[in-house]
């Protein structure tokens, strides 16, 4: 998500699941949607049928491999080798058949032609760094920023002075429309690009020459203008120690090839829950407040110096630069929670909000490293099972020992709500107070699901719940109401956070539908809801919960048609004019404003026409309103093409264009690096790993020479997550009923294993028992004279449920991605033993 | 009272009617896979369980008496198949003899003759195939390869046919007009004391009267 | 009623299991659902994504997992394994009292009621499918199968729904519908694969048995799916079911007609015989 905010502006999927039926070529690389997604698998499906080729990169030969046209085989983690390889080929023959390619989407939309400081230097002059680097080789020590920090990109972005554009009087970003300064971002990515030569591909990523040669011809393919590429990604590419770079790599790739906006194309973040873009559009991450509103940090010592902070300046009057309305959404955001609490006198109740530490680390392993050194004292968690889901198991299940009190709600008990029951420990000595709540289902609750396309669709409740389950909001609403009591009663530090708010959802059940309401906003002008947030105010006369979501719930005669009049979400209309390409935008509602395919405004030439008249999303029509209007999906961004004074496509980029070259906390351009624990020494550079890698735990680093197999955790398709729902579910259990270890033939051979014995696999971290599944879907990978054997095991299991099995995150390890911490569960070293 | 020889002893007489019910039983569950208007019957396996409470009769019965009777099973076994010139005789002389009743035809028989031999001849072979198909059916069904068990059935239903058909020629001649009266023949020979009238030995198997007669004498 | 059919294009079909899931959840297979305290041992990995290890009473429908590897390529193989509902249908043939039996829509049902256990159709069915939870002892058996979703008071079809297995079908490998419509839905996906180079594209069921009412499009040779190239009705079958059971009848017929008549040939000639000697003590 980090990723695709710093490409494009956006971290959410860019198209939307029935879209990948209008695709000409689908990669599917870091996920496996037949195992993983098996409804959005028959758009695959469809495309396929339609003619669209299904390439599969993946490590082992997966379900999603058995559909594809090409299958190339890569090592776990190295993801960016092989698309830097693709973009090579890409990049390589722009110069021979530049025909094939829509070199004007290249030019126009993306910052290709844009100057770069020229004090800029990459890996291939800084042997595997980038300039402005501040640690030494290969050091481990992640609480220290690696890269300094001396500059502001549009007084928004801190990054390294040298990773900067150059501007021009007017303070706009210098360009070369002919891509050939030295220093434009086109000519950098050449020379960022040029060491990706499919041997080095071969070197370190295993795959064969021919396998990734025909993936680099066939998807080079949809460079032309008028098709169709998109790329299906997941948790194999994002759960990396670079899974950030990962995806930037893939952006540059769609980007050379004009694959963003269009319809068919794409970035696809497949999102493994059904409410996991719901629940992070409503800041479920540490970093960000409802709608991506940047969280407040301890250095905000008011409303206007977060809002500085937070807004993007720049002055090139063909961007839109949407993220300037910043301060309307922060403080309609501040209305909607405190009410009339919140005055401009009081800064809104900017200072009810708690501030994060600058520089302090406040993702899943960092918040459990907290309890294991007895910081954080109290932990609720809902709807989540950590002590199977986290990695490095044993530490998480151990650091709960240390609270004073654990809440989980869930339908039913978690290996988390029964953590102190694990094998191994000893209830006695345990004293945590734990609290298991018991939930509803989204069956038996009515509410909103925002899939991984942004649709929010509404649903209702079915069946009542067991026993005396309840929903998430009763639960809420309840504990609020306690809380507030204590602290009118007792008081303590900043009372008036709590007892400040604007709550009221009714007395007995708070209402669903008063919560969607709040969300979308109301004008308080007139007590209306907001039609869009197009009209949020920053004067506090206007609410909203998130802005994003302004326009989901609006006054009935907005939409007197939908079931719940007024409910855009509750529409289940199935007309699918006027392009018929999927969109269905009568069908709930889509984040933002409805528009179903964002940045669509890269879709069309600069006069508004689609590049693929076949599955065009918008098109400029002269004929409508008094000035000529956009036909089709809602254009992102309403004004005219650019050739008639429109703005650039990517509004919420500063620079509306999206970024080739887009500064991370681990470099501007994505590097191959091996992950923390990788068998060999990286081929591409001295720098071994991520230099800017969050590392926890160094000393559990395993030595290749005692571990020396790669091994993947993932999923299967008949358990979901952390297990709770279906290793509860009799059928499904007795479908898959147990944990298992996946090897090639060879490596079973070698170490003596026959398909079904129990194995034991074992890392530093930990030591499991497995079943062992032995299968032609693993090869050994043959790189630069050296066989790497990698194995693989799904996750789900744990030692509470109908089904129990060891859990694959006894062996992962407590490092994660440099921008995002996301854990690296996908290449890590253990070793294989006969039992 | 007319004097009578003993034709079978109480052990063979209880052995042929209690093998005799259990083939009945047997017949009749087993008949139910014949005649689809009988399926109701059939419902909820409760004659499959008749059918195999019988089997173990029909296949316990025989054993307890070879057990107890070695010689005579050894006898009875021999007589089956040791087929001679009074056996030969009796078939060319049988059509007259049992269609127009003309007992001259008939040359004197031994202890059985041809008819019975055959039956039991009949009786001794698919009863053997009986038990062992069916036995394969009730134990091996699920080892078993499905091209064995399908055979099984086949051979299981040959000798149902067979047998059955046989039975009714058994059951039959048992009330022939030439067993009349019934109650100086057959039926006391296996439902009374085991004995025939002196009459019916002689028409009927004059040979093993003679032997009979003179055993006594010389005894 | 027209004849109704599933078609299943293994193309498709990613085995997700939905429909063996699904198929167990909506006809209330439930026998193996355990009850607190859990110890589940029912099933366990033995080395594959395929569980369970094979159709049972319970089980009516799984998806089968081959790995195939040629020239250098891996091919991951899935087969869905249940009743294949053929026209000319050993276990309907062999069926002793007509418990299976051809339904109106031409797919093999059977009435639990009257099935006697006999087991026949386990052995006479040229796919494997029926099975039945014989006790050993007692013999005491039902024969189950894919009813496709008509037991009583499960009935989906009765109520205008497709069979459970479709219904859940994420990508829409498996449809329901009229026989002749899918006939023509499957020969045209057919094509559609010979035309991207699968030359031994086929149409599993079009003609099998008299015609199957699940039919498979398959992207190679129906052997590589695990289904027999030529399926037919055993021998075994035929010989019992359209021989010997007629010559039994036959042989049964005859016998009580000949003993009978010989009852009454006889019997006139045993009193012709006794007239003349009655004549003669007179």
């Amino acid at each position: 998500m980090a990723s695709l905010v710093t490409g494009f502006g956006r971290g959410a999927m860019t198209n939307h699941w029935n879209d990948i039926a209008n695709s000409d070529c689908i990669m599917a690389i870091g996920s496996n949607p037949a195992e993983n997604h098996p409804a959005a698998f028959g758009h695959i499906t469809i495309a396929k049928e339609n003619g669209a080729k299904l390439i599969s990169v993946d490590p082992r030969f997966t379900r999603t491999s058995s559909k594809a046209e090409i299958y190339a085989p890569m090592r776990s983690g190295t993801d960016i080798a092989f698309i830097g390889g693709m973009i090579k080929y890409v990049l390589d023959d722009m110069e021979k058949n530049p025909g094939s390619y829509n070199m004007t989407y290249v030019k126009e939309y993306t910052n290709a032609a844009h100057l770069i400081n020229p004090a800029y230097k990459g890996p291939v002059d800084l042997d595997g760094l980038f300039s402005d680097y501040a640690g030494t080789l290969n050091e481990t020590d992640s609480s220290k920023t690696k890269y300094k920090t001396g500059a502001k990109l549009f007084n928004w972005e801190s990054i390294p002075a040298s990773w900067d554009y150059q501007y021009d009087e007017a303070g706009i970003p210098k360009s070369d429309k002919t891509l050939k300064d030295p220093n434009c971002v086109f000519q950098l990515l050449k020379k960022h690009f040029s060491r990706y030569t499919p041997e080095m591909v071969n070197k370190t990523c295993g795959t064969p020459d021919d396998a990734f040669l025909e993936v680099c011809r066939t998807y080079a393919a949809t460079g032309q203008a008028g098709k169709a590429g998109t790329i299906c990604y997941a948790m194999g590419t994002t759960q990396h120690t670079y899974g950030t770079q990962n995806i930037r790599s893939y952006t540059i790739l769609q980007l050379l090839l004009g694959n963003i906006g269009i319809a068919g194309g794409g970035i696809n973040a497949m999102r493994g829950e059904s409410n996991v873009q719901g629940s992070t559009d409503h800041c479920l991450l540490s970093h960000i407040l409802p709608g991506y509103l940047k969280v407040p940090v301890n250095s905000d010592s008011s409303l206007q110096a977060y809002i500085d902070r937070t807004t993007p300046k720049q002055n090139d009057p063909s961007s839109l630069n949407w993220w300037k309305n910043t301060s309307k959404y922060i403080v309609s955001l501040l209305k909607a929670w405190y009410g009339k609490n919140a005055t401009a006198a009081n800064d809104f109740g900017f200072h009810y909000l708690p501030k994060v530490q600058s520089g302090v680390n406040y993702t899943h392993i960092a918040l459990f490293e907290a309890m294991a050194a007895g910081t954080i004292k109290g932990l609720m968690c809902w709807g989540q099972n950590p002590a199977v889901g986290g990695p490095n198991s044993n530490v998480e299940r151990g650091a709960m020992d240390n609270l004073d009190w654990l809440l989980v709600t869930d339908m039913w008990h978690t290996e988390t709500a029964n953590f102190w029951q694990r094998p191994g420990a000893n209830p006695a000595n345990i004293k945590t107070e734990v609290f298991l709540l018991p939930a509803l289902s989204s069956y038996e609750k009515e509410g909103s699901v925002t899939n991984s396309g942004r649709w929010s669709q509404w649903r209702y409740k079915c069946a009542d719940g067991p026993g005396e389950a309840e929903d998430d909001l009763w639960m809420l609403d309840r504990i609020y109401k306690k809380l507030k009591e204590l602290y009118e009663t007792e008081g303590g530090p900043v009372t008036e956070a709590i007892t400040g708010l604007d709550w009221d959802y009714g007395d007995d059940h708070p209402d669903v539908r008063a919560v969607a309401k709040e969300i979308n906003g109301y004008d308080l002008t007139n007590g209306k809801l907001m039609a869009t947030f197009g009209a949020l105010k920053d004067d506090g006369s206007t609410t909203s919960g998130n802005w994003l979501y302004c326009h989901s719930y609006v006054e009935p005669d907005l939409e007197p048609d939908a079931p719940i009049p007024g409910n855009r979400a509750s529409r289940r209309g199935l007309d699918d004019g006027p392009f018929y390409i999927g969109l269905y935008p009568q069908w709930g509602w889509c984040w933002p404003v409805n528009r179903r395919i964002i940045y669509n405004r890269a879709s069309v030439d600069l006069n508004g026409n689609p590049w693929d008249a076949e599955h065009p999303v918008i098109q400029w029509n002269p004929a409508k309103g008094d000035s000529g209007g956009w036909d089709g999906d809602i254009p992102d961004g309403g004004a005219a093409p650019m050739n008639q004074g429109g703005y650039k496509p990517f509004i919420m980029k500063p620079e509306g264009l999206s970024r080739l070259f887009g500064p991370q906390a681990d470099g501007p351009l994505p590097e191959h690096y091996e992950p923390w624990e990788s068998p060999i020494a990286n081929p591409m550079s001295q720098q071994q790993i991520n230099p800017a890698a969050k590392i926890f735990r160094p000393e559990q680093r395993g030595d290749p020479a005692a571990y020396p197999i790669v091994c993947s955790t993932y999923r299967v398709c008949e358990h979901w997550q952390g297990g709770q729902m279906t290793r509860n579910m009799p059928w499904v259990v007795e479908a898959m009923p147990e944990p298992f270890v996946e090897m090639s033939e060879e490596l079973a051979r070698e170490k003596g294993i026959s398909n079904g014995d129990r194995v034991i696999v074992e890392s530093t971290r930990g030591k499991i028992e497995l079943a062992a599944v032995v299968t032609k879907r693993y090869k050994p990978f043959q790189m630069n004279g050296q066989v790497v054997h990698q194995v693989g095991i799904p996750w789900h299991w744990g030692f509470t449920g109908l089904a129990k099995g060891a859990s694959a995150n006894e062996l992962t390890p407590h490092v994660g991605d440099a921008n995002t911490t996301i854990p690296e569960y996908k290449a890590f070293l253990v070793k294989v033993s006969k039992k | 009272m007319a004097q009578e020889v003993e034709r079978y002893r109480k052990p063979t007489r209880v052995l042929h009617w209690v093998h005799l019910c259990a083939f009945v039983v047997l017949f009749l569950t087993g008949l139910i896979l014949f005649v689809p208007g009988l399926a109701a019957l059939a419902e909820d396996s409760w004659t499959r369980v008749i059918h195999r409470v019988a089997a173990v009769v029909f296949i316990i019965a025989p054993l307890v008496y070879m057990s107890m009777n070695w010689q005579a099973t050894w006898r009875g076994i021999k007589e089956a198949f040791i087929w001679g010139a009074d056996d030969i005789a009796w078939l060319f002389a049988a059509p007259r003899y049992y269609m127009l009743c003309d007992e001259k035809a008939m040359p004197p028989q031994p202890h059985i003759n041809a008819g019975q031999k055959l039956w039991w001849f009949i009786a001794l072979v698919f009863g053997a195939v009986f038990v062992i198909t069916g036995l394969i059916m009730w134990f091996f069904k699920e080892l078993a390869p499905a091209a064995l068990l399908q055979w099984m059935v086949f051979f299981h239903d040959v000798a149902f046919i067979v047998s059955g058909a046989m039975l009714f020629v058994h059951v039959y001649l048992s009330f022939h007009p030439l067993m009349r009266p019934l109650k100086s023949g057959p039926w006391n020979s296996m439902i009374g004391r085991g004995t025939v009238s002196v009459e019916y030995a002689k028409s009927h198997h004059g040979k093993w009267y003679d032997e009979v007669s003179k055993g006594k004498k010389e005894a | 009623m027209a004849e109704k059919a599933i078609l299943y294009d293994a193309t498709r079909c990613t085995a997700c299991r939905g429909c063996q899931v699904a198929c167990k959840q909506w006809n209330e297979n439930d026998e193996f659902i355990p009850e607190p305290p859990y110890t589940w041992d029912k099933t366990v990995n033995w080395g594959s994504y395929e569980n369970p290890p094979d159709l049972s009473p319970t089980t009516w429908l799984k998806m089968e997992f081959r790995e195939v590897e040629a020239g250098g390529k891996v091919r991951w193989l899935f087969t869905r394994r249940a009743c294949m509902h053929c026209t000319d249908a050993g276990c309907v043939r062999v069926c002793p009292n007509g418990s299976l039996y051809h339904d109106e829509s031409g797919f093999v049902a059977y009435n639990k009621d009257t099935c006697t256990g006999c087991g026949y159709c386990v052995d006479a069915c040229p796919f494997g499918v029926p099975r039945s939870d014989r006790n050993l002892i007692t013999g005491i058996a039902k024969m189950d199968k894919c009813t496709l979703c008509t037991s009583a008071g499960l009935n989906r079809l009765n109520e205008g729904y497709e069979p459970a297995c479709v219904k859940t079908c994420p990508p829409d490998a498996l449809v329901f519908g009229d026989r002749n419509q899918l006939l023509a839905e499957g020969k045209s996906r057919v094509q559609a694969l010979k035309d991207k180079g699968y030359v031994n594209a086929y149409l599993y069921g079009e003609k099998e048995l008299g015609g199957l009412h699940v039919m498979y499009v398959l992207d190679d040779h129906p052997e590589i799916y695990g289904l027999p190239a030529n399926p037919q009705v055993p021998g075994t079958t035929v010989a019992w079911q359209s021989v010997l059971q007629p010559v039994g009848w036959a042989v049964g017929g005859l016998v009580i007609i000949g003993l009978g008549i010989n009852y009454l040939v006889a019997r006139e000639a045993k009193l012709a015989r006794a007239l003349p000697a009655k004549k003669k003590e007179e």
